[in-house]
This record gives C-alpha cells, structure tokens and sequence, in this order.
C-alpha cells in the first residue's frame, strides 16, 4: 500500500512537471492551429543552456531560468517571424511539416556541436531527498514541481491580468472578432509563440536535473506532451494540466508495477484510443471544422 | 499534343528499360546497384505515401512504419518457416495492410491535425513493441535473416529486380487509383471532406481504403528489403529520418502527381549517399534533410513537377473563349418521379430545432416541399435558412425535429446517405473542389456505394460522358479541362449546380443561386432551373432576389427566428402582415414611422 500511494505521489510530482512542459504547446495549438512538432526540440535546447550554464558558470539550474526564458521567448519569436509567419495561411499539415523539419535540423546542429552524448545537471540536492513519515521526496522533483507552479501561474496571471494576455484569449476563441476590436492578430500570433516557446526555459532547467537527455531525446518528449495535450484536449491548458497529473500517475504506475521500458508506450497508447474514442480529449472544445460551416 | 505525349512515353519507357538491363550490363558494380534498389524502395514508400497525403490531403509522418512491419514480419517468420524469404514478403504487406486500417480508424472521426498526431505516435509505438518485446522480437539485437539461397555471382539482380517491379507495380496502383471514381472521392476530401460527403462520397471508407492501398506494397517492400540487408534492427527499420526522406522525396517532386515522388526518390537517395561520404555522424544528414524539407515546404511547397507544369501551361494557353451554351435540345436529366406519386410530400420537416449556445439559429421549424415545386425559402439574414439546409443535409445534427425524404426518415443518416437517397445541394459561397479541374468536380458524386463502383473509370467511360452532357447542359462545356478555381463566380455557381445534378437528385437545394451573380448570368441561371423542373425535379430555394423569386418561385416559405411564419402563393406572401414585420421590424406599419431614421 505504502508502495502505491508512494508511486502516485510521484507520479503527481511528476505530472506537474508535466503541465509545464505541455502548456506551451497547447497554448500555441490553442491560439494558432498549430501543432509544433518543434517543442520537445526546444525543451531539449533549454536544457543544453541549463547545462552550460551550471557547468561553465556554477549557475544553479533553478536559477538559469532568468536566463534562459528570455532566450527562449526570442527564439521563439525570431522563428515565428522567419518560418511559422510564411505559412499561416497553408493548411494545417504544412504547418506540422514546417516545425517537424525545424526539429530534425535543430536536432542536426545539436548533435555536430554538443554530440551525441547523454547528459544530466548534478547540483548537489539532486539526489538527496525529503523524507516524511513512510514516503520520500526527491529534492529536485520538488523543486521542479515548485518552478512548474511558479511558472504556470505566472502563465495564467499573464493571461488574465493583461492586455496582451486578453487579446491572446481572445485572438484563441474568436480570430475575426478580435481583429474587429483591434487586437493585431500577426502581433499576437507572434507574441503567443514567443510565450509558448519562452515556457520551454523553466521546463528545460527541471528537464535537465531530473533526466538525462541527448539531442534525440526530443522525440520522447514531443511524444509526451502530444499524449498529454491530446487527452486534455488540444488548446485547453486547464485540460494540459489534468492529462499531465493522470499521465504522470499512469506512467508512473507502469514504470513501478510493469517495467521502466514500457513507461513511454503509455503516451502512445494513449494517443491512438483518445483520438479513436474521443477526438477532442476530456477538455478541448469541438474544433469548428468538426463542426461544418 | 499527341506528338509530346509519345516523347514522353517513349522516354519513360527507355529509362525503364536501361534500368531493368542495368545489372546485366555491369553485374559487378554492386555499389550503384545497391543505390538504385535503395531508389526503388523509396520510391515504393514515397508513392504509397502520396496516395494518403498527395491525394487525400492527410499527412502522415510515420509512413516508414509500414516498412518496418513488412521487414518484421518476414524476419520474424523465417525464424519459424523454411521458405525463401521471398515469399513471405507478401504476407509482409498483408500485415502492414491490416495494421493500417486500425491506424485508419482513428481518422474516422477526426481530422488533418488528429491523424499527424496519431502516425508519429503509430510509429514511436511500433518502434518501442520491437525494442521492448524481446522474446517476439529480438529487442536492440535485432533480427539475422538467411542469405540468399542463390549462387553468390548472381549478385544483388534477384532483390534488384523484384524491387524495380514493386515501383512498376506500386506505380500502376497509383494512377490506376487517380483515374478511378475512388482517386476521384480522394482528391475530392483534401479538397473539401464536408462538401465531399454531401455529394455521396463516403469519407470514412475511402479514408481507410487510401491508408491501406498506401502501406500495403510498402510492407511488400519492407520484406524483400529485409532479405536484403539480412539483418535488421528497431532502430534502424522504424528511423523516423526515412519518414523524413518519404515525405521529402514526395513535396520535391510534386505532391498529388503520378511521377513526383519516384522523381523525388531518385534526388533524395543521392543526397543521402553525399552526407555519408562527406561526414560521419547523423548529425549533418538530419541538419541536411531538415534544412531540405524546411525550404522545400517554405519555398516550394507544390514540388518540381507541378511548377514545370504551371509555367508550361501559362505559356501555352491564353484566355479560355467563353462559349454560348450550345442548343441543347434533350435535358441530361431522367424523369424522377414514378407514374402514381404517393399523396404526401417529398420533403418534411417537422419540429427542427439546432441550438448554438444560446443561441436557438432554427427553432421549431415545420415545413413541407411538395412533388414537383420550386419552393422558395425566405427570410430575413440570420433567420436560419442555411442552418435548416445544414440539417436537412446532414452537414449538421438537428437536437430536435424530424425530416423525411419521401415519407422516409433522413435525420439520423449520414450525408452520403443522404445523397444516395436523391438529395442534392449547391453553396451559397460555392464550394467547388478548386485544385480538381471542372470535369473532375463533376463525375467526383457518387450515386450510391458500391465496392465495384470504386473502380469505375472516372475520367474516361460513362461516367465521364454523363459529366461532360451536364455540363454541355449548363453550358461550361468550354471549361470542362480548366481548374475550378479559375471560373468566375458565377461560372462556379453554374458547375456546382451540373455537379449536385450528377447525383440524380430528387430534391435540389440551392442557396442564394443567384447571390452575387451578374443579371445576365441570373437569367441563364433562372431558365436552367426552370427547364429542369419542368422535367419533374423538386427545388427549395433559398434567394434575397425578391423579382426572381416572385417570378420562378410558388409556394413561398418564409422564415423569421428559425422557424416558418408564412407559407402561401407570391401573391399573398408580399401582402402578408406578418411577413412585413419580420423583414421590416415589428413597428412597422403600426408606428407612423421607422423608429431609427436618425440612428
């Protein structure tokens, strides 16, 4: 029982961790119809940074995040202007062609100047752990957890609190309507992936202390969060964050009571049957080309 | 014409054959010969991969994972069974057709953006069973296949061979597929899927029917290849970079065309020979084939071959003459109706009622279309006359009400059955497949489904002949080779109108025939319509063109907040109180004058 209730712990823990890596890319399917294959790639690259900057400067990941949030919100936005921006009228699978070639080619530059290598960012709480009572916490899963908080608030805040956080709600729910009010719709694209793509600097640091990465882990992370993304519902974040606190339990589950080398099958699986029995997840409205004009 | 036909023939023909005698010539440069069995494959996935995404419109990214299966299965089986592994690659391509209409299912339902999502989860997923699984599959070691049981001076020539018929072969399928009433209901869902099923394509069949017509060579290939390379690994079968190349290989060359994707192949297999030679490392080959893939969907996004092809047409062909409608003396159109038409009426609705939010756009609405009419349905904008056509279509479910289509329910029926049933119906914004030239929008209505009546020719035979009378009919005869997206609007209306004909309709709805159409073209509009109702075929018509529709309409329908308030001759609908306040507001008529002048 201790056993049980330990694994969900974690797995929750885990699936807050989650929530943050998947609310970029909701937010940005949300807002733009686009589903950027390219945002494990840039989770990965966020932890590359973490990386070089604890090890050529001692910067704690944890803090790194000043850093590298502001770097990632510029890629972002230098890739909207340079390549999403060209093609925002193509149909959808260009678009998911478009960010899955910049993956590969990001992952490209990644493995001829960093290599192939498997790497992870040791500070010295990394493998310490809180203990209460029966259970444990593992001190950078906590903290990971905390930033995940901090950053998903801040999300939300952003989004509710602002003007530019309204008009990228508004531009989401109804696009003509907010180019009638005013909102600048390109502006607001741009800004919303900016945003989305600067939520991959928080989530990068917790990545790069709890697992050990290389270029090509990317492809299980965009696994990841698609399987969470799809079975919140595409674009919702409140749905994100469910699918990311039931996947972490179920993957955690997997991983204690099957084996830690089906643990990712689950995100696959949940793929297909999601798409198969309830396309639009638990929390996605229905798309309006569902609907029929 | 015929002359540039025979060139190409001939050229495609010579090029065949230097490449079947290829190994004959050299039998020792096992190296090209290699390269080029390596061309063919990809050109096997890439063609196969074209048929979903070039001509159904549905990206799939994990396309490689059909070879993989096909080279699993034959691995797998030559642990157990005592044959040349050539004769399991068929059952390689079996497997991968299976698998692939249960990857299909999951597009039942949903769109574009679902089936991305579920082909790289497909792949991810295959690949994980055949690392994980050990005991079935080998796990990371992989699998050692037998060598050829043939002499080793043959060389590569059997695999070679078999492979260069397999494109042959895969080849064949797919412009066979292009000139078929299939391939016509595939280009027609990536063109437009909702327009599709409501002139009776049956979107979800054919889905599926593309996915698996599109892996099942592609698993025949993965076997022999598997033989091949007498050995294989999950890494290396299911490397989601020969997804990347598929997909490269077929926008390179054109996407949607018979030829692009071998043309693609026969670049990208080269490519990929120059970054091995030139470094090691999978680093330069993914930053290479990304790059690649990102300026080709940036910078060239219909391929080689449609470009060549447009700037070769914009140079030949200047205006198209806009022709007179011919004098059509026999309506392509049978008579509808049986001798003792029943007493009640062709369509009905009763009770209809469709809610957006809280919004309720149709309310309750009751009506009736009698045998033989033309039914005007009016209305102030916003009343819900478009809604209540969505319904009665089938492109949307009503919440509440009924309809019947000569006394027999439709509400709960799916658009192509619908369609089957004699139902036609044109755009307000017309919805003409625009890529797809106008002959093909019109044979792509289908009258019912039928396995054989997939691979009725499309483009040529009788089908086409009947297309080619309705559009003589309506007089765009001129137009029949020219793509819809060209035809001025009214033009289009005319199209659509040969094309909902095409169904042998019943019952056609047409909304706003006339919106937006210059007068000439109204007139010619208002006598087609006229000339096909006088053949037995019931209209409803939705149209603001108040003198057309107090002219060619009896009855008249009107509508105010989603339900019928007046029904009557034209006559008594202009002097109606009722219908005055709909359209002019409640006051008016009571109050000595319009409230908001000033406003």
């Amino acid at each position: 029982m201790t056993h049980l209730l330990q694994t969900v712990l974690l797995g929750l823990l885990i699936g807050g961790v989650y929530a943050l890596l998947a609310s970029g890319l909701t937010l940005i399917f949300g807002v733009m119809r686009i589903i950027n294959v390219a945002h494990g790639v840039f989770l990965v690259l966020a932890a590359l940074f973490t990386f070089e900057l604890w090890r050529r400067f001692g910067i704690d990941p944890l803090l790194a995040v000043v850093i590298t949030t502001p770097v990632m919100f510029a890629i972002g936005w230098v890739v909207y202007r340079g390549l999403i921006a060209r093609i925002r009228t193509a149909p959808v699978s260009m678009s998911v062609l478009l960010t899955f070639a910049l993956a590969i080619t990001i992952e490209g530059i990644m493995g001829m100047t960093w290599k192939n290598v498997f790497r992870s960012v040791t500070p010295g709480y990394f493998n310490e752990s809180f203990h209460v009572g029966p259970f444990f916490v593992p001190k950078p899963l906590l903290f990971g957890f905390g930033m995940a908080v901090v950053v998903l608030l801040a999300l939300y805040l952003l989004l509710t609190r602002t003007w530019a956080g309204r008009a990228i709600r508004s531009a989401s729910e109804n696009p003509e309507g907010a180019q009638l009010v005013g909102v600048d719709i390109r502006a607001v694209a741009a800004l919303t992936f900016a945003v989305g793509i600067a939520t991959t600097g928080g989530g990068g640091s917790v990545l790069s202390v709890l697992y050990a990465f290389f270029p090509a882990s990317h492809y299980v992370w965009i696994s990841r969060l698609l399987g969470i993304v799809v079975l919140g519902g595409m674009g919702s974040i409140p749905g994100a964050v469910v699918g990311a606190l039931l996947l972490g339990v179920a993957e955690a589950l997997t991983i204690g009571y099957v084996s830690p080398r089906w643990g990712v099958a689950v995100f696959y699986v949940v793929i297909l049957v999601v798409l198969l029995v309830r396309p639009r997840g638990l929390m996605g409205t229905r798309l309006r080309e569902d609907v029929a004009a | 014409m015929r002359s540039r036909t025979a060139i190409r023939r001939g050229a495609i023909g010579l090029a065949a054959l230097a490449l079947v005698l290829f190994p004959f010539i050299q039998p020792g440069d096992l190296y090209r010969q290699t390269v080029l069995i390596q061309i063919f494959l990809l050109g096997i996935v890439a063609v196969g991969w074209n048929v979903i995404a070039g001509f159904t419109g549905y990206v799939s990214l994990g396309q490689g994972a059909f070879l993989g299966l096909g080279a699993y299965t034959v691995g797998i089986l030559s642990r157990y069974v005592d044959v040349s592994p050539f004769f399991l690659a068929p059952v390689g391509g079996l497997v991968a057709a299976a698998v692939a209409v249960l990857l299909g299912l999951t597009i039942m339902r949903s769109r574009e953006h679902a089936f991305v999502i579920s082909t790289i989860a497909f792949l991810f997923l295959v690949q994980a069973i055949g690392l994980n699984w050990r005991g079935f599959t080998g796990g990371s070691n992989g699998i050692r296949l037998p060598l050829p049981g043939w002499s080793i001076e043959r060389g590569h020539l059997p695999f070679y061979e078999v492979m260069f018929g397999l494109l042959a072969l895969s080849l064949l399928m797919s412009w066979w597929i292009r000139r078929t009433k299939f391939g016509a209901g595939l280009l027609a869902i990536r063109e437009d899927e909702d327009k599709a099923a409501a002139i009776g394509v049956r979107t979800s069949v054919y889905k599926i029917l593309a996915i698996v017509a599109s892996a099942t060579l592609t698993g025949v290939a993965g076997g022999v290849y598997a033989y091949f390379l007498t050995f294989i690994d999950p890494r290396g079968m299911f490397d989601i970079l020969v997804s990347v190349q598929v997909v490269l290989a077929c926008l390179l060359g054109g996407r949607g065309t018979i030829w692009g994707p071998v043309l693609g192949a026969f670049v990208i297999i080269p490519l990929n020979e120059v970054t091995i030679d030139v470094a090691s490392g999978q680093g330069v080959r993914l930053f290479v084939f990304g790059l690649a893939l990102m300026l080709v969907v940036l910078f060239l996004p219909r391929g080689v071959i449609p470009s060549i092809r447009a700037v070769l047409e914009r140079r030949r062909t200047g205006a198209v003459p806009v022709e007179r409608r011919s004098a059509v003396t026999t309506v392509p159109v049978s008579a509808p109706e049986p001798p003792a038409a029943p007493a009640h009426p062709l369509l009905e609705v009763e009770g209809l009622t469709r809610r957006f939010g809280g919004v309720a756009a149709v309310d309750g609405c009751s009506f009736a279309v009698g045998r033989g009419t033309l039914t005007a349905l009016i209305g102030p904008n916003g009343s819900g006359k478009t809604t209540v056509f969505n319904l009665v279509t089938g492109m949307m479910r009503a919440d509440a009400g009924e309809i019947r289509l000569d006394g027999r329910r439709i509400d709960g029926m799916l658009p192509w059955d619908r369609a089957y049933l004699g139902l036609g119906r044109t755009f307000q914004i017309t919805r003409l497949f625009p890529q797809l030239t106008v002959l093909e929008n019109v044979v792509a209505p289908l009258r019912g489904f039928r396995w054989r009546g997939l691979a009725a020719d499309a483009v040529t035979g009788p089908e086409a002949r009947r297309a080619e009378d309705l559009l003589d009919f309506v007089g765009m005869a001129a137009f029949a080779h020219q793509p819809a997206w060209r035809l001025s609007f009214g033009q289009q209306k005319l199209v659509e109108l040969a094309q909902a004909l095409m169904l042998e309709p019943r019952l056609i709805l047409l909304d706003e025939p006339a919106g937006g159409v210059n007068p000439g073209m109204i007139d010619r509009i208002a006598e087609l319509i006229r000339e096909l109702n006088a053949r037995g075929l019931t209209f409803l018509i939705v149209e603001h063109n108040m003198p057309l529709v107090l002219d060619l309409c009896d009855p008249i329908l009107v509508m105010a907040r989603g339900h019928v308030i007046a029904e009557g001759a034209p006559q008594r609908i202009q002097g109606d109180q009722a219908v005055l306040d709909a359209y002019l507001g409640e006051a008016w008529g009571t109050a000595a004058a319009p409230q908001r002048a000033d406003a």
